[in-house]
């Protein structure tokens, strides 16, 4: 199968080359894309990601297509670097003409790619979390999962409190969002009578045991983790070793399945996780789980699928397979009422006969701001029994 | 497609940039600059805070890149000039590393790892393709400029003497170089070459970040030179064009080798970069440009 | 704060211990062969990854784990020895350096196109650490202490007792001499690439027992490993043990006395400072 598309894809792309103008006739596949970061820092994530949404273009495609026409994917690599991003998402748009990109991951590339976008009229569909890439002049062209840090810092805040903790002790490496994530957690808790101290740590160490002793000496009843999965290994076998007793709240994203498979369950025993979630009920995350045939997918994963089941209904309701259609109807397919649905199939079968949907995610309800922000989200709060992520709520 | 080229070109002319920088300091002077993507960071850094933050001209901007450049170039080598050149190699690469930290963490002066977005480029940007052409001939125009000061540099006594230098720095001292200094030299130019690089291509893409700035940058030069040819501007040149044009080959190419992930493919595309440069040492040392007069009069 | 700088300095000593391995197998290939080999990264995540399948694949535990990942990087350092270094002799330490360090990412993207970016862990139980008073020192980090002092001292016993250690010893300290010896050259610089190689994949598995396998582990180590080589004195043996201690120490007080985040700041730091007050290192040689 992945062999055939690629083929098909190259066969398609040298075609394009050579006559143009012929490729873009009525009929001729849908392009999209991806740029995800499949080898750098980002590696642990990027690879999950694409693979999802090869799945989901693959059932679309099985059943027919968008607007009658396939759907075609090309996937490039931004090596989790803004520069290599850069040049990847030239290629995308030029060359591909692809009309959206999905799945831009590091902030940093994120903010690198999306003057191009919006520039040659390409819908870009992120998961960064850093609050300023929602605030740049994109009029419209960009999309965002994940839910920004001055929400997720003040839930963190909040929780801790719920958790019946005043002190909490913040770890992270430098990242778009620490700053930002801390000082909002810092206000939730303080109006709660708490208090928060921050410890900005260089996540390439390979032992984080002073980090830790010094964590400690403030006495902290929570430890909050703020890093990525390979950093936050180390931190929790550190943390684990001294002895800890006290409580630990961490993102969905870093203690993921693939981490809690690579550390003793003793480690990972009790930890908290916050996620971005839609409703309950919802049948978004299970598509997701059967997809990357695990019980628990990444969050990235579960966002990334939002965005390609997002640009391909709005591209049906565009009746459009291109940018400027994504950008002016995904908001008709991810918000406003109608038939509620959680992937592209059943979505598309609804806009063809011309009805109205409103799609709920796996990461979310998905409703957008004029800003590009999600609107509305819950949280799953989870946590960490016997090497398992259980769910305690939604909220 | 053609705006795909002319950003490539863009792109390209950036790191015949660095491409320059390494030329004279590797291939004329001996001195191997692993932090190259330091010098482009600092280059980046500098310019675009004195424009978008001081409000300074752009061409202001590409002159105190230079200055910092040439700055932290001799800072840098100053400590190892009388050592091994592996000190030195060594020394460049945590620098490179160094100044990726300090990016990330001084929040105040470099915005952090947020980077800093909408640098101003000197030329109106809603020009839309237009505004690509400029900025090529901009940089093309800078590219021959230093080719061309570099050829000049090369040829004249002074680059003969770090040629002499290169090729035995006992006989040059005895001969009456002053061998450090001119590595100073040597190293310092090389330094606000890469500099201005990084200056131009912050105010291009108008984001800069430090995670641009990875060692990956530096093997990318590296390769680059050494198809090119070491130890002439003109090789250097060309050997960029040719390492962008490489680059952007083996996305293609990774598309149609089948049965591959996307992740095996990126694996399969670094991995083309490695064995590319391992062949150039290995069968083609001497670039496609080599240098014509090999052994400089002491 | 007397007891966080102690137990810092504590830390710094076990870390640095570990660090020494990969420092000294770097420092070994410099001191016979000549040239800083820079997929010294690389070859201890093979190093890494080869100790990791011992243990999750074939139930070895650490002891065994280790030679198994000594063999694969040094069989990888051959390979990249006589693949892509030695051709190049003839042009020179640079060359070989960076010949080394396009092998290094070549290295690196096989395992990720074989293993995949996810992370490994070894399987080992993790425990507790024994507390003594107001310090406290974990039991693994015990272990990898000893497992590293051993490696050491193995390595001393060999340069040593054993005729082909004592050629490498005699090549480094005097090349021409050695030969006029009768040592034979290609066989000592096979040797020392296998060694060195070798040291530096049991140093990746023991970081990687400590952290988690991925093809970058070996990379982020490479800095601290060269700073450690360098404080020593590059092609120091006992240098670069004492380098990788005092850079594993001052890494840590780092973060009492600064920004944590600055780690790699203090190394850096560190090569500068050494170099321009006293470029042979404590314990160096060849600077010249």
């Amino acid at each position: 199968m992945t062999l055939l598309t690629r083929r098909a894809a190259f066969a398609a792309g040298t075609a394009m080359l050579a006559v143009p103008s012929l490729a873009r006739a009525q009929g001729a596949p849908i392009r999209l894309g991806t740029l995800t970061p499949l080898t750098g820092a980002g590696g642990p994530y990027g690879p999950v990601m694409a693979n999802c949404v090869r799945a989901v273009i693959a059932e679309v495609n099985a059943a027919g297509g968008v607007l009658g026409r396939q759907v075609q994917l090309v996937s490039e690599d931004d090596q989790t670097n803004p520069e290599a991003g850069v040049r990847a998402a030239r290629k995308l748009i030029d060359v591909d003409r692809v009309a959206a990109i999905m799945g831009t991951w590091a902030s940093s590339v994120t903010t690198a790619v999306a003057p191009l976008c919006w520039e040659s009229r390409t819908f870009l569909a992120t998961v960064s979390g850093a609050d300023s890439i929602t605030a740049l002049p994109h009029n419209g062209w960009l999309v965002r999962t994940q839910p920004n840090t001055t929400l997720q810092g003040r839930k963190f805040g909040e929780y801790v409190l719920e958790l019946g903790a005043k002190r909490a002790f913040f770890m992270a490496p430098q990242t778009p969002f620490t700053q930002s994530q801390f000082t909002n957690m810092k206000v939730a808790l303080e109006r709660g009578g708490g208090s928060a101290d921050l410890l900005i740590y260089d996540a390439n160490k390979p032992s984080l045991r002073t980090e830790v002793d010094q964590a400690l000496r403030a006495r902290p009843e929570v430890i909050v983790l703020g890093g990525y999965t390979p950093d936050s290994t180390v931190l929790l076998r550190d943390i684990f070793r001294a002895g800890f007793r006290g409580k630990l709240l961490a993102f969905a994203y870093s203690v993921n399945q693939q981490m809690i498979g690579s550390l003793p369950h003793e480690v990972t025993e009790g930890i908290y996780t916050l996620a971005p979630s839609p409703a309950e009920g919802s049948g978004g995350f299970d598509r997701v789980k059967r997809i990357v045939g695990s019980d628990n997918p990444d969050p990235y994963t579960c966002q990334i699928y939002d965005h390609v089941n997002l640009v391909l209904m709005a591209m049906a309701a565009g009746r459009d397979g291109t940018g400027q259609a994504i950008r002016d109807s995904i908001r008709r397919v991810s918000q406003g009422g109608g038939e509620r649905v959680d992937n592209a199939v059943d979505g598309l079968r609804i806009v063809a006969a011309g009805g109205k949907v409103d799609y709920d995610g796996a990461s979310g309800p998905c409703d957008f701001t004029d800003a590009g922000d999600i609107s509305d989200c819950r949280f799953r709060y989870e946590q960490v029994r016997a090497g398992r992520q259980t769910l305690l709520r939604i909220a | 497609m053609v705006s795909y080229i002319v950003f490539l070109l863009v792109i390209a002319g950036i790191y015949a940039l660095l491409a320059q920088s390494l030329c004279l300091a590797w291939g004329v002077t001996g001195l191997v600059n692993l932090g190259l993507a330091g010098f482009f960071a600092i280059g980046a850094y500098a310019s675009a805070t004195v424009v978008k933050w001081g409000g300074a001209p752009v061409p202001l901007g590409l002159l105190a890149a230079l200055a910092a450049g040439a700055i932290a170039g001799f800072v840098v080598c100053v400590s190892t000039l009388r050592l091994r050149d592996d000190y030195l190699a060594i020394v460049t690469l945590g620098f490179a590393e160094a100044v990726r930290v300090v990016a990330s963490n001084e929040i105040w002066l470099t915005g952090g790892t947020d980077g800093i977005s909408g640098i101003p480029a000197g030329l109106p940007r809603d020009w839309g393709q237009g505004f690509h052409l400029a900025s090529l001939a901009a940089v093309s125009a800078v590219v021959g400029a230093v080719w061309l000061a570099l050829r000049r540099l090369v040829a004249s006594p002074w680059g003969r003497a770090l040629r002499a230098v290169r090729e035995d720095q006992v006989v040059a001292a005895v001969a009456g170089k002053r061998v450090t200094r001119l590595k100073a030299e040597a190293f310092a130019i090389s330094a606000a070459i890469a500099a201005l690089a990084g200056a131009l291509y912050g105010h291009y893409t108008s984001y800069i970040a430090p995670e641009i700035f990875q060692p990956l940058v530096t093997i990318y030069v590296f390769l680059a030179v050494t198809a090119g040819g070491n130890g002439r501007p003109t090789g250097a040149t060309v050997g960029a064009y040719l390492l962008i044009a490489f680059l952007e080959a083996t996305r293609f190419a990774a598309e149609v080798v089948p049965g591959v992930s996307a992740l095996q493919a990126a694996a399969l595309r670094e991995m083309a970069v490695g064995v590319a440069l391992i062949l150039l040492l290995r069968f083609r040392q001497r670039g496609i440009f080599p240098e014509l007069n090999q052994k400089a009069p002491a | 704060m007397p007891e966080a700088l102690i137990q810092a300095l504590i830390n710094g000593v076990i870390a640095g211990t570990i660090l020494a391995v990969p420092a000294l197998g770097f420092t070994a290939i410099f001191a016979v062969l000549n040239y800083p080999n820079f997929a010294i990264g690389a070859l201890a995540t093979v190093g890494a990854y080869a100790g990791w399948v011992g243990n999750t694949a074939f139930g070895l535990p650490m002891a065994a784990a280790l030679p198994v990942a000594f063999v694969a990087a040094a069989l990888a350092g051959l390979a990249v020895q006589w693949m892509a270094v030695k051709p190049l002799e003839a042009a020179g330490a640079l060359m070989m350096a960076i010949a080394s360090l396009a092998a290094g990412l070549v290295l690196e993207n096989m395992l990720r196109f074989g293993f995949g970016n996810e992370l490994r862990g070894f399987d080992l139980p993790l425990l507790r650490d024994w507390r003594f008073g107001a310090f406290r020192v974990g039991p693994q980090q015990v272990e990898n202490f000893v497992l590293a002092l051993a490696c050491m001292a193995l390595l001393w016993a060999f340069l040593r007792f054993s005729r082909t250690g004592r050629a490498m010893r005699a090549v480094a300290d005097n090349r021409d001499l050695a030969l006029l010896r009768g040592v034979d050259p290609v066989r000592v610089a096979a040797v020392t690439v296998a060694v060195g190689a070798g040291l530096a994949g049991m140093g990746g598995m023991l970081v990687g027992l400590d952290t988690s396998v991925d093809p970058l582990v070996g990379t982020r180590l490479v800095l601290s490993i060269f700073a450690a080589a360098v404080l020593g004195g590059l092609g120091s043996i006992p240098g670069a043990v004492a380098g990788a201690i005092a850079i594993g120490v001052a890494e840590e007080v780092a973060v009492l006395a600064f920004n944590p985040a600055y780690r790699l700041v203090v190394g850096f730091v560190a090569i500068l400072a050494v170099l321009t007050l006293r470029p042979a290192g404590l314990f160096g040689t060849r600077a010249g």
